[in-house]
């Protein structure tokens, strides 16, 4: 509960996220999803002091007891607007993914391979001696992205990463995102609007509406949910077309509603044969 | 890369590549130079002797004074005017209708001009010839607290960063039908609107700066290390330490030349 706020952000909240998945967290706005993202990163309760009651682990650390500082070398969040995330200090992007590395202390040498991986990981090495802040916005998210890798974190929280993307942007981060998750095993918590790519990319979706859990399932039953759909959690565009396609009633009940291009392809097609 | 830290211009000159610390031995002493030295005239020796020739070294003199002729002729024009005629009492020189010019107001303006150009000046060259971010860097090397450099670097250029979204929100309010035209009652109507979002968002975009520097384990205790290596000329901590000197002895000429 923020200070000076009449109701609790988030309310009978009970999550188990495992390692190693991506979990898609979706629901309208003020939803509570950013107050999850902050609780999650150890942001609530040491930067934001209301009310937390019960009690948060990551990986392990009890986010109460955890200073901050500890914390956000295991799990590390990622804000909408790329340009704040910037520091503003560094002349190059290879010198600004190294900050967090020099906020810990780390001797020079490691720090160069260090960030030479990590820039290798995210696919942004020909932006390693560009200045930071003269990128587009899908660059400088990736290099947000990047100098948070950078620490390796066992944890990655995105709040919301390609709302102020435009589609190329979206996609480029989306991709380094998913990349990163072969090769890592790293567990991956996205807040997102874009239910095209979260139906894609996530193992998981959450959706969330007024400070509560809806629901916690696969992308198909929690995207194809009417209840859902009615109580402010949106839909991808396949499932429109095909709910649109039920209520003309040419769509078979037993069929399940599709949440991708690929499954609204196949679904429509059968339709067309007959089967 | 001028748009990072706007004021910083990439030449290359001597003085460009001096440790940060040095040059900013060099901008205090014109600093103190110019606010300890008495009289009128003093000041506008320093400039000319050795602000300018230090400008000149580093290729910047005509970007320096085209910036600082912006803050300090409004300031001289207004001085001048107030000082000049409304000091009270004192030598009148020439006579405007029921005003005149006093010679000791004059004065006072000539002096306090020569201070503000000092001012102006000594900081514009630092800030012209520094990385911001080569500075933070050798002040947290130096021992001094990060969130302090931090600060420091942020607020040169805090500036630039100020009118980058001036000019986005005045754009964004104009499209709304913002009068920016027009007599100077409609203009100062038109100034909250500006204002306010400047301000307003401004202070949403410090909460998320915080949140994300601290993200990169700002807080994290111990020392901090450095990726890139500032490297200076052998005989600089001799030339900071020659200055630093300098400026000591800056100020005793000063208080003694008060004292004549």
């Amino acid at each position: 509960m923020y200070p000076g706020a009449r109701l609790p952000a988030l309310r009978d909240i009970s999550l188990d996220i495992p390692e190693g998945q991506f979990y898609a967290v979706v629901g309208p706005n003020q939803a509570g999803k950013s107050t999850l993202a902050y609780a999650m990163t150890g942001y609530i309760p040491h930067f934001y002091r209301g009310r937390l009651e019960g009690s948060v682990t990551v990986a392990g650390m009890d986010t109460r007891a955890t200073p901050l500082h500890e914390l956000v070398l295991t799990a590390g969040l990622i804000f909408q607007n790329p340009f704040n995330q910037i520091s503003g200090t560094k002349f190059t992007v290879r010198e600004e993914i190294a900050f967090g590395l020099e906020n810990l202390g780390m001797p020079r040498g490691e720090m160069q391979t260090r960030v030479d991986e990590t820039m290798e990981l995210v696919g942004i090495n020909r932006l390693a001696d560009r200045s930071p802040l003269a990128l587009s916005g899908g660059e400088m998210q990736r290099v947000a992205i990047a100098s948070i890798l950078a620490m390796k974190p066992k944890v990655l929280v995105l709040d919301e990463p390609t709302s102020q993307l435009d589609p190329i942007g979206s996609r480029e981060v989306f991709s380094a995102v998913r990349s990163l998750m072969s090769a890592e095993k790293m567990t991956v918590v996205m807040i997102e609007h874009k239910l095209e790519w979260v139906a894609v990319f996530a193992d998981h979706v959450i959706a969330m509406v007024d400070g509560q859990i809806l629901a916690n399932g696969s992308p198909t039953d929690v995207l194809t949910a009417d209840a859902l759909q009615m109580a402010g959690v949106g839909q991808t565009r396949y499932t429109r077309a095909a709910r649109r396609a039920r209520d003309l009633g040419s769509w078979p009940d037993q069929h399940e509603l599709p949440v991708t291009l690929e499954e609204a392809e196949e679904a429509f097609r059968r339709l067309k044969t007959g089967g | 890369m001028a748009e990072a830290f706007s004021l910083y211009t990439g030449q290359e000159s001597l003085i460009h590549t001096l440790h940060p610390l040095t040059k900013l031995t060099l901008a205090a002493f014109l600093l103190v130079g110019g606010l300890a030295l008495p009289g009128p005239w003093l000041t506008y020796i320093l400039f000319s002797a050795v602000l300018i020739p230090l400008a000149l070294l580093a290729r910047v003199l005509p970007r320096l004074l085209s910036l600082a002729w912006r803050v300090v002729l409004p300031f001289a024009i207004s001085v001048f005017l107030i000082q000049g005629f409304l000091w009270p009492g004192g030598t009148p020189l020439v006579a405007i209708g029921p005003l005149s010019l006093k010679r000791e107001g004059l004065l006072f303006a000539v002096t306090s001009v020569g201070r503000i150009l000092m001012v102006v000046t000594s900081f514009l060259w630092f800030a012209l010839t520094t990385r911001p971010d080569l500075l933070m860097t050798s002040l947290v090397q130096r021992g001094l607290p990060s969130n302090l450099a931090y600060i420091i670097v942020a607020t040169i250029q805090i500036i630039p960063r100020f009118q980058q979204r001036a000019a986005t929100i005045l754009d964004a309010q104009r499209a709304r039908g913002l009068e920016t035209g027009g007599n100077l009652r409609q203009r100062a109507r038109g100034v909250l609107p500006l204002v306010v979002p400047l301000i307003l968002s401004s202070l949403v975009d410090v909460e998320e700066r915080a949140l994300a520097v601290e993200a990169r384990a700002f807080s994290h205790p111990g020392k901090k290390t450095s990726f890139i290596e500032i490297a200076e000329y052998g005989w600089e901590p001799l030339l900071r330490w020659v200055v630093i000197i300098a400026i000591a002895a800056l100020l005793g000429l000063s208080i003694w030349l008060r004292t004549l």
